[in-house]
């Protein structure tokens, strides 16, 4: 996050955010891609400041502060074209993010939405992306045991039920039929409960779609995969069967028909994995 | 992945002919390389000797088909050679490889300039290497505009394409799912009958100009990939109501016209071009953008893709048609890069494909 801040304050010519929000509240960006704009804040969208330090503490209000996602206007293309698209988009991403939430799937709760201008309110997860969390764990696993066969142990108590969690997350969001379409390490979010246990949240449903097609889900978990290589090559191998594990166990617990669906996608998974995201064609 | 290969690059100027003739395009262009002149420093600018391409224009109304575009390289190919020969003003000593498109095109148009290249490869006595279409584009489109490492929009008549250089591969980050761009607007001027010369997404553009409503058209990005199909069957159908009789209107009250779908599918595709581009660019972190193949002749496109570079702080390199359109200088630029690293084509290894993906071609000349 710490680059992606740097390389937001380097670039010049911001896209504005509208002036009734940067003057009124502290926005902070944290990210730029290509879509949109991440801000945090402090203060809630629309409750008084003066509320915040005894009323929302003991409310499901979430204290870890807010995320504002901002999809500026692109100057590109038609004005007409972009508003359309602006419009849909957002509110195509928080009814994905309200399905799942309506689910049980743990997603950021959200807040509120503006379409028209394209922004987006919701809960901050306060809690590392599982990427920084799985270095943060092999560096310390290292630091603690020098021979391969203990740190092997270390990780299958550490890592393992991290990753077998978070793939029971991603299963419960497959049986819904929603397709993530960005998974990846940044994208999955650690949140340490109350008891001091880790619980995976999905967040970014900025490319996510509705599918009853195994191949769709199977390309969600390849892309993960891919993720898992490029960013942990030591381990990937093994990440990815926890993780897949966990996913498993996640539709096991469904009826005959989820144990089919699950079968299919695996089946799907294996082909994907063997071609590649992109079929061999030409247009 | 292959470890980095070192190649020693040769002391001397090399010359090669190119032979391009993927789709109606016959292309002979004939390019020279000089050495650097120390260790550290660039290598100069390749030097054009002739670069000559014959079209083969169909009536309005009609694409061109496999059987008779290859009759027509057939009859052209003797003649093009000669006069780039002449052109260029060097003896056919001189020449160090003959190179020619292997694909990806249309079989029979393929099949007959890898023909001509065997000959003139026999009868001159000089080495064959086959050269990929695609990297054949991007390493012309780099040497003409100077981009060093850019996100690459490869637009033309057969392909669609997002790539950026990674590990001695050119790596597709986004495609088209069915038709390419350059494809949608072809079939859309034969719906509408624009001519076809001299080419008819030109045609398009200039309508495209005089339009003024921007009709809502489906617009179908889905991650890193674009679909035309949808698109082209929807203003397929608006323009046939409108030519049958049943006019639309605008929300002014004013008649849609043909300018008007024209303007509109531009718009359209080129809006979900650039959006795909910008996405590889926040991907790989690159502020560079290179548009190469046909479409990127089109103005509107190199305009809409300059405003996404400039709010990114980058900028875009696009050629004009002589390097744009389909040609045999970059088939010549792109072999003798590969020729240079010691890759030969032997003449059983000289078979054209249809199918031939970017990724497929290992980069030996290049090491960043």
């Amino acid at each position: 996050m710490n680059d992606d801040r740097k390389k937001a304050e380097d670039s010049e010519a911001l896209p504005a955010l509208p002036k009734y929000l940067s003057e009124a509240l502290d926005l902070k960006l944290i990210s730029q891609g290509a879509e949109a704009l991440v801000y945090f804040s402090k203060a809630h969208p629309y409750l008084p400041a003066t509320l915040s330090s005894d009323v929302i503490h003991n409310s499901p209000i979430s204290p870890a502060g807010y995320i504002l996602k901002f999809r500026p206007p692109k100057p590109y293309r038609h004005a007409l074209l972009d508003a359309q698209l602006t419009k849909h988009r957002t509110l195509s991403e928080v009814r994905s993010l309200y399905k799942m939430m309506l689910a049980g799937v743990h997603v950021p709760m959200f807040v509120a939405v503006d379409p028209r201008q394209g922004l987006i309110w919701m809960e901050n997860i306060d809690g590392p992306s599982l990427k920084k969390w799985i270095w943060g764990q092999e560096e310390e696993i290292e630091k603690k045991v020098s021979d391969e066969d203990s740190r092997l142990t270390m990780r299958e108590q550490t890592v393992k039920p991290t990753l077998v969690a978070v793939g029971h997350e991603i299963s419960k969001l497959h049986f819904m039929d929603m397709v993530h379409g960005d998974l990846t390490t940044s994208n999955l979010v650690l949140r340490r409960k109350d008891d001091g246990s880790l619980e995976p949240v999905i967040i970014d449903f900025g490319l996510s779609q509705q599918s009853t097609l195994p191949e769709d889900k199977a390309v969600d978990l390849y892309v993960l995969e891919r993720a898992f290589i490029s960013t942990h090559p030591m381990h990937a191998e093994e990440y990815i069967t926890w993780l897949l594990e966990g996913y498993l166990a996640g539709f096991g617990q469904g009826k005959k028909t989820a144990k089919f669906k699950a079968r299919e996608i695996m089946k799907k998974l294996e082909a994907v994995r063997l071609r590649g995201r992109k079929r061999s064609m030409v247009g | 992945m292959p470890s980095r290969i070192q190649v020693p690059e040769p002391e001397r100027e090399t010359i090669a002919i190119g032979l391009e003739g993927s789709a109606n395009k016959l292309g002979v262009g004939i390019i020279r390389h000089f050495p650097r002149p120390n260790k550290n420093s660039h290598r100069p600018p390749a030097q054009i000797l002739s670069n000559i391409r014959h079209t083969y224009i169909t009536p309005p109304g009609e694409g061109f088909l496999p059987r008779d575009t290859a009759k027509h390289h057939r009859s052209y190919v003797v003649k093009l050679v000669q006069q780039a020969l002449k052109q260029s003003g060097i003896p056919i000593d001189d020449i160090d490889c003959v190179c020619f498109t292997q694909g990806p095109g249309m079989g029979a148009p393929l099949q007959s300039v890898a023909i001509a290249a065997r000959t003139i490869s026999l009868m001159w006595d000089k080495p064959l290497v086959g050269v990929n279409h695609c990297v054949g584009h991007i390493e012309m489109g780099r040497e003409i505009t100077g981009a060093t490492n850019p996100v690459v929009l490869y637009v033309s008549g057969g392909n669609t394409q997002v790539i950026a250089y990674s590990h001695q591969r050119y790596r597709i980050f986004g495609e088209t799912l069915d038709i390419a761009v350059g494809n949608c607007l072809d079939r859309f001027a034969r719906t509408l009958h624009i001519p076809n010369d001299p080419s008819p997404g030109y045609n398009i553009e200039q309508l495209a100009r005089k339009g003024k409503h921007y009709v809502e058209l489906p617009y179908t990005v889905k991650g890193m990939d674009v679909s035309m199909s949808g698109i082209l069957a929807f203003i397929d159908g608006l323009a046939n109501d409108i030519f049958g009789g049943k006019a639309k209107y605008a929300d002014d009250g004013s008649e849609i016209t043909r300018e008007d779908l024209c303007f509109s599918l531009q718009e359209t595709i080129f809006a979900m071009l650039v959006e795909i581009t910008e996405r590889a660019m926040a991907h790989v972190g690159s502020q560079q953008v290179l548009i190469v193949g046909g479409v990127g002749c089109n103005e509107r496109l190199q305009e809409m893709m300059g405003i996404m570079a400039r709010d990114r702080g980058g900028a875009v390199y696009a050629t004009d048609e002589r390097f744009c359109i389909d040609n045999g200088i970059m088939i010549a630029h792109a072999g003798l890069l590969a020729y240079e690293t010691g890759y030969r084509t032997s003449l059983e290894d000289s078979v054209c494909t249809q199918r031939f993906r970017t990724d497929e071609v290992f980069l030996a000349w290049r090491n960043d």
